[in-house]
């Protein structure tokens, strides 16, 4: 037996009143005059074993009424009595993800989800713990009412969210609670691929998985551009998953830029040379079906005229061959004396440029009073020799033997694209590239690698090639997920141009799908291209029972319905609240009293 | 029928009625009241005083034949004569301590011992119009007034004044006082005991037995306290009896109990007196005395 109010069971002393003046009736102490004792007297004589039985009957049920009153007042809950159900922490997980906007008998799963939830609150008492946490793990707790207002603002998320995060709080959440019973309630539409890292969690789980099978689905789960800089030629290619052939069309902003059909996981390739110029956005697009979300997938390229680049002489046998290669295909322009540089600090005149060490550390001073002169925040320090492994986009795992170390100057505003030893390697700002060693063999693997190529072209066309100050490629990831921005972007604007302000680099994705491009200073530096993870396209399911036995240990329970899902959440603790039926056996007691004071007046009647 | 009940005092409440005068014009406006509703229906008998004639039928007395009507109409009748009575009765009153109670919970109520003596004015006076002889004992622990029958006109101012004065406060000697009666009263006559019967039972029956010997007719008017019949419990207490210092704790649970008790003491004081031929009456003190009166009146009525 537990109790809701504890505290009250100290009413039960009262129990004693009746008692007490049961024994002290014959003492008491008030006198009064009456001339017919002698009748009390031979009444009582007369009438001793019938009144004795009365007295302590009534005694017995007066005792037994206060303590009932106590008991009621203590709120207990007794296992197979009472009606309603016991103060249980529920946490509800109500998944949001993308998926459960698949349409299923024409309205969308996540409807029919939010539903069963608001249903589950309804039925919640004030004696209950309620929580409500969303695909994206965030916990709201409250009130019934304040939990049906934050329910009524959920909407689907633009991703797939956290669902094991989700499952993982709601378990912390309700393990908190002080209650006797707690149990988590999952309402989801059951999708694999969400489910796939969850773990069990310890007690009472109630899954909810609508009934009925997943509609059929086709995706575009990815679309990419090659390269990422278009001089003004590239290439846009497309994954799209589906049964059979589905018409697609390509767009770059409004225009079509392509359009055929296919599918069957056969990819879709569109060479290109568009006419338009600098940051675009670009989207591939299915025939809609019944999960809208993944019908369309976003891209963004950048499109301009080939980087003018010239070589020193003293950047190396390996920078030098590296250029004239991509020169050859032209993906960059030989430009000797202008355009972005790639060369030592030391001799280094003027930005945009790709910075190298000096050749001799005695030049180490020059470089520096170079950087300084050139308004780069970074400074060369000591020269350190030793092997090093390189961290960053396309450099994991290059080896590192000699490098400078670098400094950043107080203030200073710039990205770090690779550490070496977990200490800045390359560093990039405004219209520089910063490296701490050569690109030799001796100092480094990098010139070695088959990703130098690709890198270095990547960096004249992206960070230097272009119109001062732009960011690199564009940065693809999913709705709300964390990313890291430039240095400078001050906003960011999405394709209708919506804007929004960013402070640091450091922060989240938009929640809406799309490509938004970083502003610098009301200027596009780059882009964060916002798609549905691919993951959310594969709709298959599994039910209630096996979801439910993948998450819950012995106590689980699966619901195909609603009002089962409420059921089992709620009537899966044994206890119950005891108030009602406390209440009536006072009601009977106090009957039974009342009886018993009646059937001696009807006794006196009778004689 | 209203009007004619207000108009009747003896018909009234008891409390609101001592409220209005002296017991003596009390007694005066209670039997006049009675009287005036009472049929005038004389017994017709052979007395002194003629009343009227009526046919002759087997079996009447010779004497009383009127030969002068017989001889002028050859017709037989009797004469009839207003039946005279001379009769003797005694008011046997307790004062005792017990007596002088009310219940609690009637404020505006008499005690016993007020409504008593009330009516006993009244009987005397209602017996004194009839030309009847009326004496009284008023008793506690001994006699403590003592007037003998007298048919007087300065009767009726003995009697008031003895039944005004203020009590003993003793306790009840029935017995005794029973026993002064026969002394007193010689000849047969009524003797009507106005007692709330809180007595020495086992010496009060022999006594009363022995009044009845002696060939007095009893009427014993029981008075009791509105409170007394049904027990009106205020909470748990120790009911003390002024008279014995009896002390019985009791409480609302011995009510049913003692509301039995007391029909039982009833029933069994109607049965030992009705053995004895003996009238007995529970008279409560909120009644009206036009009960009693009534009672009284067809006790007179039956000894004539």
């Amino acid at each position: 037996m537990n109790f809701l109010a504890p505290l009250y069971l100290v009413l039960a002393v009262a129990a004693g009143i009746p008692l007490l003046l049961h024994l002290m009736r014959r003492n008491v102490g008030a006198r009064v005059d009456f001339p017919a004792a002698r009748y009390l007297q031979r009444a009582e004589q007369e009438h001793s074993r019938s009144l004795r039985l009365r007295n302590l009957m009534l005694m017995l049920l007066r005792v037994l009424l206060v303590v009932v009153l106590a008991l009621a007042a203590a709120r207990p809950f007794l296992p197979g009595l009472g009606v309603g159900h016991g103060p249980t922490a529920v946490a509800i997980v109500l998944d949001n993800s993308l998926s459960t906007t698949a349409l299923a008998d024409g309205a969308p799963v996540f409807e029919r989800l939010r539903a069963a939830t608001g249903a589950l609150l309804r039925a919640a008492t004030p004696a209950d713990r309620l929580w409500l946490v969303s695909a994206d793990g965030r916990v709201r707790g409250g009130t019934r009412e304040q939990l049906l207002a934050e329910l009524g603002r959920i909407t689907p998320s633009e991703g797939a969210g956290d669902l094991a995060l989700a499952l993982r709080r709601a378990a912390a959440a309700t393990a908190a609670a002080n209650l006797p019973v707690r149990s988590i309630a999952v309402a989801t539409d059951g999708q694999r691929t969400a489910w796939a890292t969850a773990v069990r969690v310890p007690g009472r789980i109630s899954v909810l998985v609508p009934p009925g099978e997943p509609p059929a689905n086709r995706a575009v789960v990815d679309a990419a551009t090659d390269p990422p800089r278009w001089t003004p030629r590239g290439t846009i290619t497309a994954r799209i998953e589906a049964s059979d052939s589905v018409a697609w069309r390509i767009l770059i902003g409004d225009r079509t830029l392509a359009r055929g059909s296919g599918g069957m996981g056969i990819p879709v390739a569109v060479r290109a040379a568009p006419p338009e110029r600098g940051w675009q956005a670009g989207r591939v697009e299915l025939e809609r079906d019944d999960f809208r979300a993944d019908d369309v997938q976003h891209f963004a390229l950048w499109i301009g005229a080939p980087p003018a680049v010239s070589v020193d002489a003293g950047a190396g046998t390996f920078v030098t061959t590296a250029a004239n290669a991509l020169a050859a295909d032209g993906r960059i322009a030989l430009s000797p004396g202008g355009g972005a540089r790639i060369a030592s600090a030391d001799v280094l005149m003027s930005l945009p440029a790709l910075v190298l060490p000096p050749t001799d550390p005695v030049r180490l001073g020059a470089a520096n009073r170079s950087l300084a002169r050139l308004g780069i925040p970074w400074r060369y320090g000591v020269l350190r020799r030793g092997p090093g492994i390189v961290r960053g986009t396309r450099l994991d795992g290059v080896g590192v033997t000699e490098r400078y170390l670098l400094r950043r100057e107080p203030g200073a505003e710039s990205d770090t694209l690779a550490t070496a030893a977990g200490e800045p390697w390359i560093v990039a700002g405004d219209g520089y590239v910063l490296m701490g060693s050569r690109l030799d063999p001796a100092a480094t693997t990098l010139p070695l690698r088959a990703a130098f190529v690709p890198w270095l072209a990547e960096t004249l066309a992206l960070r230097l090639g272009g119109p001062a100050g732009e960011s690199g490629a564009p940065v693809r990831t999913r709705p709300g997920a964390p990313v890291r921005l430039a240095g400078g972007v001050d906003a960011m604007e999405s394709a209708a141009g919506a804007r929004r302000a960013v402070s640091g680099t450091a922060t989240h994705a938009p929640d809406e799908r799309g490509v938004w491009f970083m502003l610098r200073r009301g200027r596009r530096v780059g882009a964060l291209v916002v798609n549905a993870p691919a993951e959310e396209s594969a709709l298959a399911r599994w039910s209630a029972p096996v979801l439910a036995a993948r998450l819950g240990g012995r106590d689980r329970r699966a619901a195909g319905s609603g009002d089962e899902w409420v059921r089992s959440a709620f009537t899966a603790g044994s206890s119950r609240p005891a108030l009602v039926p406390l209440l009536v056996t006072a009601l009977l007691l106090l009957a039974a009293e009342a009886a018993v004071v009646r059937s001696t007046r009807s006794s006196r009647s009778i004689a | 029928m209203e009007a004619a009940r207000a108009s009747r005092a003896d018909l009234l409440d008891p409390g609101e009625l001592a409220a209005l005068g002296h017991i003596e014009i009390v007694a005066r406006w209670i039997v006049d009241g009675f009287l005036s509703g009472l049929h005038r229906s004389p017994r017709k008998g052979f007395s002194v005083e003629f009343a009227d004639f009526r046919p002759y039928q087997p079996g009447d007395d010779l004497r009383y034949v009127d030969w002068k009507i017989a001889a002028r109409s050859d017709r037989w009748v009797v004469k009839q004569y207003e039946e005279e009575t001379n009769l003797r009765a005694t008011l046997v009153l307790d004062v005792s301590r017990s007596m002088d109670w009310k219940g609690a919970s009637r404020a505006a109520g008499l005690t016993k011992r007020a409504y008593a003596s009330q009516l006993a004015a009244a009987v005397a006076l209602l017996l004194l119009r009839q030309r009847d002889a009326v004496g009284l004992i008023r008793f506690d622990d001994a006699v403590r007034s003592s007037i003998p029958p007298r048919a007087r006109t300065t009767q009726w101012r003995r009697l008031s004044g003895a039944i005004a004065e203020p009590a003993g406060g003793r306790a009840s000697d029935l017995a005794t006082a029973l026993a002064g009666t026969a002394r007193l009263v010689t000849r047969s006559g009524m003797v009507i005991l106005l007692s709330d019967l809180l007595v020495d039972v086992d010496a009060a029956l022999p006594a009363l037995r022995g009044l009845r010997a002696a060939g007095h007719d009893v009427t014993v008017f029981h008075i009791m306290d509105p409170a007394e019949r049904r027990f009106v419990p205020g909470g748990e207490a120790q009911y003390t009896d002024p008279e014995s210092g009896l002390a019985v704790p009791a409480g609302a649970d011995v009510r049913t109990a003692y509301d039995a008790t007391v029909d039982r003491v009833i029933d069994e004081w109607r049965d030992a007196l009705g053995a004895m031929g003996i009238a007995y009456e529970v008279v409560l003190t909120d009644q009206p005395y036009a009960v009693a009166l009534r009672r009284a009146f067809d006790a007179r009525v039956r000894r004539s």
